[in-house]
């Protein structure tokens, strides 16, 4: 019987790779932000796309979910969940880039630091939204395939299998 | 040992690990909510610290001729005429546009505002303190309010443009806040020290962030922004119009509502 392709070596390197990837820029985009959440707020504020009284909240917040979710993947822990939410966000910062795009508003992004009201904004928006979409297949990748070598994951919780290899209900050694 | 009693013991230490696993799930876990929770909160904290903290309570006053709702200051209160066009200007006395076009159109504003023929309001906005990291729009704002109860509010404002560091960001100095530009505004001896009084304990600073809140409320990210009987004008437009063109565009832009 052919292994199943969550098992085979290249897979894991392939997450292991991906969580990097998003793991990486996740925490290098909050932690750019996160001194500031005020200008952070400006930014959520400059896609003219949430009611009013949720951009602060999501300002503030957004560069500690950034960071925090970033830490997981490069760290390998509770990887499914945190590379789901890290996909969740790049739709997210999609959504938000085209919409801005149809509305012919031009901004700066605000990915990492900065944001508001610029020139040559919407020069910049084709790339960055393949950039996100290339940071999405990050997070599909390792959420879809979420077992991957040097994960705080194995060393934490998947002491279980050890014990019987033929636990066969209880496949994945993430979290559920 | 029997087979069965072999299975049930296999099946207990497995029942076991699974609870043990769930546990350290659970721990772990918790861990990582409890850092996302203090985290947010030392964001919030930190970000106080970085705006210089919060305006000294009991000192507040708003500006003798700030709009009634709060969202600018009206220059030429009294003077203009019924159905005047009402003309806003949102500014950020940091924004080296903003003084281009104080120097382009300011003068003819003036001269409008005091003919009564519009209504000039000045909504300031300090979001460039977030861009440049630094409290000089804040701080400019207060200083303008508080040169408003001493009377000179669009003499003040004047000389801040005036007086703009040609490198964006270097900001204003104390100085030239307090004493440099409220001397050119021709603020003196008891107006003077009551502007300073006001200026020292920060008296206006929650009113002008409240302007820079309700102009992002308003929808406006990007100063100077110069808005008619509530419709935005086009900055191309308004940077390429002649004095005269300037002039007639304040008068015939239709409101929206």
């Amino acid at each position: 019987m052919p292994r199943p392709l969550a098992d085979r070596r290249w897979v894991g390197w392939a997450t292991f790779a991906a969580r990097q990837i998003l793991g990486i820029v996740l925490v290098v985009a909050g932690a750019l932000k996160l001194p500031w959440p005020e200008a952070s707020v400006q930014a959520v504020r400059a896609y003219q796309l949430l009611p009013f009284d949720l951009t602060r909240p999501i300002g503030y917040a957004l560069p500690v979910l950034e960071v925090i979710v970033g830490l997981l993947l490069m760290l390998g822990l509770f990887t499914r969940l945190a590379a789901w939410i890290g996909a969740a966000v790049m739709v997210a910062f999609i959504v938000g880039i085209s919409w801005v795009w149809a509305h012919g508003i031009s901004i700066d992004c605000g990915c990492f630091g900065g944001g508001g009201a610029s020139e040559n904004g919407i020069a910049q928006y084709p790339w960055e939204i393949a950039r996100d979409v290339g940071l999405l297949a990050c997070g599909v990748w390792g959420g879809l395939f979420p077992r991957s070598p040097l994960a705080l994951d194995t060393w934490l919780f998947g002491a279980a299998e050890s014990i019987d290899t033929d636990v066969t209900e209880d496949e994945d050694p993430e979290e559920s | 040992m029997s087979q069965s009693r072999r299975e049930a013991l296999r099946r207990q230490q497995q029942a076991q690990a699974r609870a043990k696993r769930t546990q350290r799930i659970v721990i772990v876990g918790a861990i990582v909510l409890a850092v996302a929770v203090v985290a947010v909160f030392a964001t919030i904290f930190l970000s106080q610290l970085n705006k210089g903290g919060n305006p000294v309570a009991g000192s507040q006053a708003t500006p003798v001729n700030a709009t009634s709702d709060s969202t600018g200051i009206i220059v030429n209160p009294g003077t203009y005429a019924d159905g005047a066009p009402k003309v806003e200007i949102f500014l950020d006395y940091q924004c080296p546009v903003c003084k281009q076009f104080e120097s382009m159109h300011g003068a003819t504003l003036d001269e409008m505002a005091s003919a009564g023929q519009i209504q000039l309001i000045y909504r300031t906005m300090t979001f460039l303190d977030n861009n440049l990291r630094n409290d000089s729009s804040l701080k400019a704002g207060i200083g303008a309010a508080c040169a408003d109860n001493a009377g000179q509010y669009s003499a003040y404002h004047n000389a801040v443009f005036a007086g703009q560091p040609s490198t964006e960001g270097t900001g204003y100095t104390t100085q030239q806040l307090r004493v440099d530009f409220p001397a050119t505004a021709g603020i003196t001896g008891d107006a003077l020290s009551g502007f300073q009084n006001c200026y020292d304990t920060k008296a206006t600073q929650s009113f002008v962030e409240g302007t820079n809140e309700k102009a992002s409320e308003a929808g406006v990210n990007s100063t100077p922004t110069i808005q008619v009987n509530g419709t935005k004008l086009d900055n191309n437009t308004v940077f390429s119009a002649s004095t005269d063109a300037f002039k007639q565009l304040l008068l015939t832009t239709k409101g929206n509502g």
